[in-house]
């Protein structure tokens, strides 16, 4: 019960993510039962219909009239709040489950709008909320890459490239959009598909450290590892035993992405030079033929 | 923490399905583009949520991998579209739909437009004489009315006034 206390204790806000201080498979069982997953129930169809009604009405809105648009918007503000009837209640999820709302809400306009800049403004809005969920499940590193990369520079560039082609006034292809009914139909059925499959007895497994096995050259378990790690282990031990607890988060990751990833990331940098090359070389003017 | 991971595999799979709905209706290049960055935020949502469910860096360094992935192809995507913009002007996607198979027919499309104002006409007060209820008859004459001798031409304009 200790560990679990001290579980909690540190999984407030920053989870500890270093597989290094490996939970017992026991502990990660309690707390499966202490918080099971929700089961599917077919009224969990209701947020999804209403979402696809909400898109629906709001992209007619958005050229036609204001009445469909505010129906869209009651719409998706039912959506929203059948959706949370489904989430448990505990503050950390509130602020959650308002990052997820954002971003939602982001896509809507993003979907919605017609006007291209006013798309990019919705899907900035979007990544930077994405952004907030990350940042609380405690993917640091992941969080400022996103944040700068998506909606630092991609955006910039998007916004770049959209003002260098976009006319003043709107074009045919921004107002009108292609088959939005067969398009959200679709859409719907493959997120009832996958919310049905997330709400699958056993679809999340409830082991979620596997202490077994040793994962990574950077989670070093004292048992496995080198002598140093388990003489910085005991320190750590002898020091107080909560500091094991204390996320290592972006090290970690680093750690773990210089050694056993390493192949990946030399791949990943390969891919970035060739494609650097290749949009240099594409977006060449073609030169004319000098006579 | 169950339920965490289980609502943010939820979530990933809302803003995948966000994209892959953009991606089907957007007709502009550069917003389909967007929504596929959208579908691949997603999937990084997808893989952070797991991550932090089985307490290892898997899931994040998939999802580093992911983003190096996502700029090579907005970068490409980009200079694409510029390169296709230089060629016709537009960035409308049916604009290259020659590209494809040719069998395919082509979908007649309503042209839709943003809001036209209703054209309000000012209201004018009725002059001159009503055709429908005094018919001019058979044998009018014009040109006797122009010189003012006609009786009948008279009676015709005491009537309008009164």
């Amino acid at each position: 019960m200790n560990l679990l206390n001290n579980y909690f204790l540190n999984s407030a806000f920053f989870a500890q993510t270093d597989a290094g201080t490996a939970l017992p498979t026991a502990v990660s069982q309690v707390v499966d039962q202490a918080a099971p997953i929700q089961a599917w129930t077919n009224s969990m169809l209701v947020p999804i219909v209403l979402g696809a009604v909400a898109y629906l009405l709001i992209q007619h809105g958005v050229v036609k009239s204001k009445a469909y648009f505010a129906g869209g918007a009651v719409a998706a503000l039912l959506a929203v709040g059948f959706a949370l009837g489904f989430t448990p209640g505990t503050f950390e999820s509130y602020v959650l489950m308002s990052f997820c709302a954002v971003a939602t809400g982001g896509g809507i306009g993003f979907l919605t709008a017609r006007e291209p800049v006013y798309a990019a403004l919705g899907f900035a809005t979007a990544v930077l909320s994405v952004c907030g969920v990350l940042f609380m499940q405690s993917a640091l590193f992941i969080a400022a890459a996103t944040m700068i990369v998506y909606a630092g520079a991609t955006i910039i560039i998007f916004l770049f490239v959209l003002m260098f082609a976009q006319q003043t006034e709107l074009r045919t292809y921004d107002v009108q959009l292609n088959n939005p009914l067969v398009a959200t139909a679709i859409g719907a059925i493959l997120l009832a598909t996958i919310t049905m499959c997330v709400t699958e007895n056993n679809a999340i497994l409830p082991v979620r450290v596997d202490s077994t096995r040793v994962m990574s050259a950077a989670s070093l378990p004292d048992s496995l590892s080198s002598e140093a790690g388990k003489e910085a282990s005991k320190k750590l031990d002898a020091i107080d035993p909560n500091l094991r607890y204390v996320p290592k988060l972006t090290a970690g990751l680093g750690r773990s992405m210089y050694t056993d990833y390493l192949l990946a990331v030399e791949l990943a940098g390969t891919v970035l030079l060739v494609a650097t090359i290749g949009a240099i070389a594409l977006a060449q003017r073609t030169t004319e033929t000098q006579s | 923490m169950n339920e965490t991971t289980q609502n943010l595999l939820v979530f990933g799979g809302v803003l995948f399905v966000i994209g892959m709905v953009g991606f089907l209706t957007r007709r502009s290049l550069i917003l389909m583009f967007l929504s596929l960055e959208m579908m691949l935020s997603g999937v990084s949502v997808n893989l952070i949520a797991f991550s932090r469910h089985h307490q290892n860096y898997q899931g994040q360094i998939l999802a580093v991998m992911v983003l190096t992935i996502a700029a090579c192809e907005a970068a490409i995507a980009l200079a694409l579209v510029v390169s296709l913009y230089r060629r016709k002007a537009t960035l409308d996607v049916a604009a290259w739909d020659d590209l494809s198979e040719t069998l395919i027919p082509k979908v007649i499309e309503s042209p839709q437009t943003l809001e036209e104002p209703a054209m309000e006409f000012p209201k004018l007060t009725p002059a001159g004489l009503d055709p429908l209820s005094r018919p001019i008859s058979a044998d009018f004459d014009a040109q006797s009315m122009e010189n003012g001798e006609s009786v009948k031409a008279n009676t015709l304009e005491a009537g309008t006034h009164a």
